[in-house]
């Protein structure tokens, strides 16, 4: 009775400063909304995909009529032009968001402002920046081996990293480039505590087993049209693509690297408000069930992308590359990638 | 002083009064701030230990770090390779072509020549992307028919696919510039030949080439120096075979490092300027003496067809065997592609998968409407812009003896040693520092297209200049017309098939570059080239195709127009 009467009185405390607290948080989120919509626009740059970031468009501009502009590039692309235009004392972007390496160098460039968006609060305390700059990891791009269902019976397919080095898919396997892929260069150096002492042995033998391209989606292009049965990129190709109709699936490694990425707000956005808005919008619930319905993979508990056994992953966060981390590691493994 | 008393007026109101000095200054100015402006900030990028907008101090680091790699010297060696051949292809290929289209009376040559440029228009990462799908090893539609009546497959994913590839993705170009020389070209020359007991292949060799040999010489010149800073083909080709190349080691080391190393992009760009400008030298060198290209004289100048007879059919096969190489089966594997949901090797289940639906994209994509209309007014006004200062230069340099012409020529091929990327950095860093706003806007995109491109519409305008004897202009001056009615009456008509042809260069270009642009545009100012390229890295390549069809045919359109214009009918 005393129990049930305590946890009566905590619910109501609880709810009491909910509403106390949510009083000025609607009122602030009004103020941000009618601020952003005054500004009329905002600018994203960012790495995620032209149609995956479409469906956040149409959520941000149906709820608030505020255009989003946005400008793709790759991750290396979009750092690139990030530090161009602060440099110049000419940013014209808002928002940023890309992968985490890269976020990384941006967020130590000094290029973004600070903001913590009331949606953070739903992220595990661990994931969250404590100088409130970057976002917490939003979303995870999960890289593994991809197969032509039409070339390779799900029966047949490799199970493992190491079943790649089997004689059979010589010449038969197409992966980025890791000496300008910089996500490849991340994934290969973060296999090393996966394998351990098989790690050397294995890159040294995938070196010599695999065709190059210049990224990941050169590489699942050529997996769809056939000229590889193989390739190693992102599992979410399987949705996106697949749901259009392109032979593909994937295999369950154990455990599966992923790199995470952040949104972050410039420290100069032309449209501050509508940035804020943005990012609170992105980052939200809604936000991130739309993602994961668009076949990504995020970090809402219980929430994954319509991808066969994505409940079931063993996901593991990559450790990011510093600038000398990645030149020592293409002076040593990059080379062997080289070599004819 | 007395001297000058003596001659009546002082020798610098002669100066400043010389119509041909005036000008000269004028175009002068305004190409030295389009090329060395950027190529300035580009060298003091070289030399400087800082990134742009970032304080820093005069060093020759990167200069160490990039040519103290003895590995550079090998893949300059490699790039030497591929754009020699590249070149060499593309000369044979566009030469006997334009001879086909433009100096025989073959069946179908009209068609011919407006299916020529179609090329032109199409992004080179689309041919090269095409070539794969072709000439892959696996899956290359050619070597699966090649395979099945037993014979090796072609490997691209080596040198000579990608000399090949090169080759074939640059002869539209060498084609342009050729056909138009070839157009404003005597045939009483020929005919001379043909009278001496010549046949008409052995005229075309022994004469014919001869007198073309200043447009052979640009085109040859202007396509080896774009080989050389292509990464295009590189990018799709050489990282497979693993094949590295001068570009690909300044992706891999200035690009592609983390952070991208602008500094050291700039630095390797300069040995790009090195080797163009030696290469502008030996080309200046070897046409010197004008006149011996001079073939439109004051004597009868009716272009005249050779007739081929019963060759004519033959001959025409053999056009669209070049054309088939040029542009049909690209442009064949880019329709397929756009046709279907995902591209694969076609087969009767093919059929049933047709779509129309990236088409339908196309329709209803604000996007896409908005790059078409920003593409179509950067082509137009920036040809027009272009080729009006092209003309005034190639006037200037080829039709006055006017002290520093020679200049005028070199800046307009400054900017196009470097590659699209490196001259985009050099004009960002410039342009974002002036106090005019033009960062961020399509006139920066107008500006840097107008700059790279201008030798092309510059080699048109040249090649044909050169042809006409100036003794048209002299007799029109001493029948008393003025230099404008002589320029007007005279000059334009005669010179009138280059500056169209220059004029379809550049718009077809410009309808679709991307490797300058990039660095340049913003997403409310995107033309196409950024827009294919994003559909290209998003994988969304049936859209891609769908668009790529769309613009070849837009461009069509725009170089049919100009055709029509421009055209000194054969026969006429």
């Amino acid at each position: 009775m005393r129990d049930s009467f305590s946890r009566a009185l905590l619910a109501g405390i609880a709810g009491f400063m909910l509403f106390v607290l949510a009083v000025p948080a609607v009122q602030g989120q009004a103020d941000l909304a009618g601020a952003a919509k005054r500004e009329g626009s905002v600018v994203v740059y960012g790495s995620i995909e032209s149609d995956v970031f479409d469906v956040i468009r149409k959520i941000f501009e149906g709820q608030y009529g505020i255009r989003v502009d946005y400008f793709r590039a790759s991750s290396n692309g979009t750092m690139d032009r990030v530090l161009t235009e602060s440099r110049a004392g000419k940013p014209l972007y808002d928002v940023v968001l890309t992968n985490r390496s890269p976020m990384l160098i941006l967020k130590k460039a000094g290029v973004f402002g600070s903001y913590v968006s009331p949606s953070y609060e739903r992220y595990p305390a661990a994931t969250r920046d404590g100088e409130g700059v970057l976002s917490p990891s939003y979303r995870q791009v999960v890289v593994s081996v991809l197969y032509n269902t039409r070339l390779v019976k799900a029966e047949e397919a490799p199970k493992s990293l190491a079943d790649l080095l089997d004689p059979k898919w010589k010449g038969k396997i197409v992966m980025p480039d890791p000496n300008v892929h910089t996500t490849t260069a991340v994934w290969l150096a973060n296999l090393q505590s996966v394998m351990g002492a098989q790690y050397r042995p294995f890159v040294e033998g995938l070196a010599g087993q695999v065709t190059l391209a210049e990224s990941f989606l050169p590489v699942v292009q050529k997996v769809i049209v056939g000229e590889f049965p193989l390739g190693i990129t992102y599992v979410k190709y399987v949705y996106i693509f697949g749901s259009e109709g392109a032979p593909l699936d994937y295999v369950r490694l154990s455990p599966l690297l992923a790199e995470a990425h952040h949104v972050a707000i410039s420290a100069k956005a032309p449209h501050p408000n509508a940035a804020r808005l943005f990012v609170d919008v992105f980052t939200s619930r809604l936000g991130l069930l739309a993602l994961a319905k668009a076949g990504e993979f995020v970090l809402v508990p219980g929430v994954y992308p319509p991808i066969k056994d994505a409940d079931k992953l063993r996901i593991v966060l990559m450790d990011d590359l510093s600038e000398q981390d990645l030149k020592q590691f293409r002076d040593q493994i990059g080379t062997l990638f080289l070599k004819r | 002083m007395a001297r000058v008393a003596a001659a009546g007026r002082p020798a610098f109101w002669s100066v400043r009064t010389d119509p041909a000095v005036v000008a000269t200054a004028g175009v002068g100015l305004i190409l030295a701030f389009l090329a060395l402006y950027p190529t300035a900030m580009l060298f003091y990028g070289s030399v400087s230990n800082a990134p742009l907008g970032v304080p820093g101090h005069l060093t020759l680091a990167h200069y160490r770090t990039a040519y103290g790699d003895p590995n550079t010297y090998r893949m300059i060696g490699n790039s030497f390779v591929f754009a020699s051949g590249a070149a060499a292809i593309s000369l044979v290929v566009a030469g006997l072509l334009a001879w086909i289209t433009v100096r025989t009376d073959a069946p179908g040559r009209a068609l011919f020549e407006l299916v020529a440029v179609v090329p032109n228009v199409l992004p080179p990462l689309l041919t090269a992307t095409a070539w794969v799908l072709l000439l892959s090893p696996r899956i290359g539609l050619i070597n699966v028919v090649a395979q099945r009546v037993g014979l090796p497959p072609f490997n691209v994913y080596s040198m000579a696919g990608m000399i090949f590839v090169e080759g074939l993705i640059l002869a539209p170009l060498a084609y342009l510039i050729i056909s138009a020389a070839l157009s404003s070209m005597d045939p009483s020359l020929e005919e001379a030949a043909r009278v001496a007991g010549s046949p008409p292949l052995q005229a075309a060799r022994r004469v014919t080439s001869p007198m073309i040999r200043p447009a052979l010489l640009a085109a040859g010149l202007l396509n080896f120096v774009r080989a050389l800073e292509s990464f295009d083909t590189p990018s799709i080709i050489a990282i497979p075979a693993r094949i590295e190349v001068f570009t690909t080691k300044v992706a891999r080391e200035a690009l592609a490092a983390y952070p991208p190393n602008h500094n050291l992009a700039a630095t390797y760009a300069m040995s790009l300027l090195g080797i163009a400008m030696v290469l502008v030298y030996v080309y200046r060198r070897l046409t010197a003496s004008r006149e011996r290209f001079v073939t439109i004289s004051g004597r009868g100048y009716r272009p005249r067809a050779i007739a081929l007879g019963s060759w004519g059919y033959a001959v025409s096969s053999g056009a669209v065997a070049l054309l088939a190489l040029i542009v049909l089966l690209p442009f064949c594997v880019l329709l397929l592609t756009s046709l279907l949901p995902f591209y694969s090797v076609p087969t009767w289940e093919t059929v049933r998968q047709l779509t129309l639906k990236h088409y339908a994209f196309l329709l209803t994509s604000d996007r896409v409407a908005r790059a078409l209309r920003i593409s179509v007014m950067l082509a137009v006004s920036g040809a027009t812009l272009g080729m009006l200062l092209a003309s005034a230069v190639a006037y200037l340099t080829v039709r006055t003896r006017v002290a520093g012409r020679g200049a005028l020529e070199l800046l307009t091929f400054i900017p196009w040693a470097f590659p699209g990327t490196a001259l985009a950095i050099g004009l960002l860093w410039g342009y974002v520092r002036l106090p005019v706003p033009i960062y961020a806007t399509a006139w920066i995109l107008l500006i840097a297209y107008v700059t790279r491109f201008l030798p092309y519409g510059l080699r048109a305008m040249t090649s044909t200049m050169v042809q006409v004897h100036s003794d048209l202009e002299e007799a029109s001056r001493v029948c008393g017309a003025g230099l404008v009615h002589t320029f007007r009456r005279i000059l334009f008509p005669l010179l009138r098939p280059g500056f169209l042809a220059g004029w379809a260069i550049l718009a077809t270009i410009f309808m679709r570059e991307f490797s300058t642009s990039l660095f340049l545009y913003t997403p409310r100012s995107e033309p196409v080239g950024p827009l294919l390229y994003h559909l290209w890295i998003d994988g969304l390549h049936g859209r891609m195709a769908a668009l790529g069809v769309t613009v070849s045919l837009v461009s069509v359109v725009l170089v049919a127009v100009a055709r029509r214009a421009g055209r000194t009918r054969v026969g006429e």
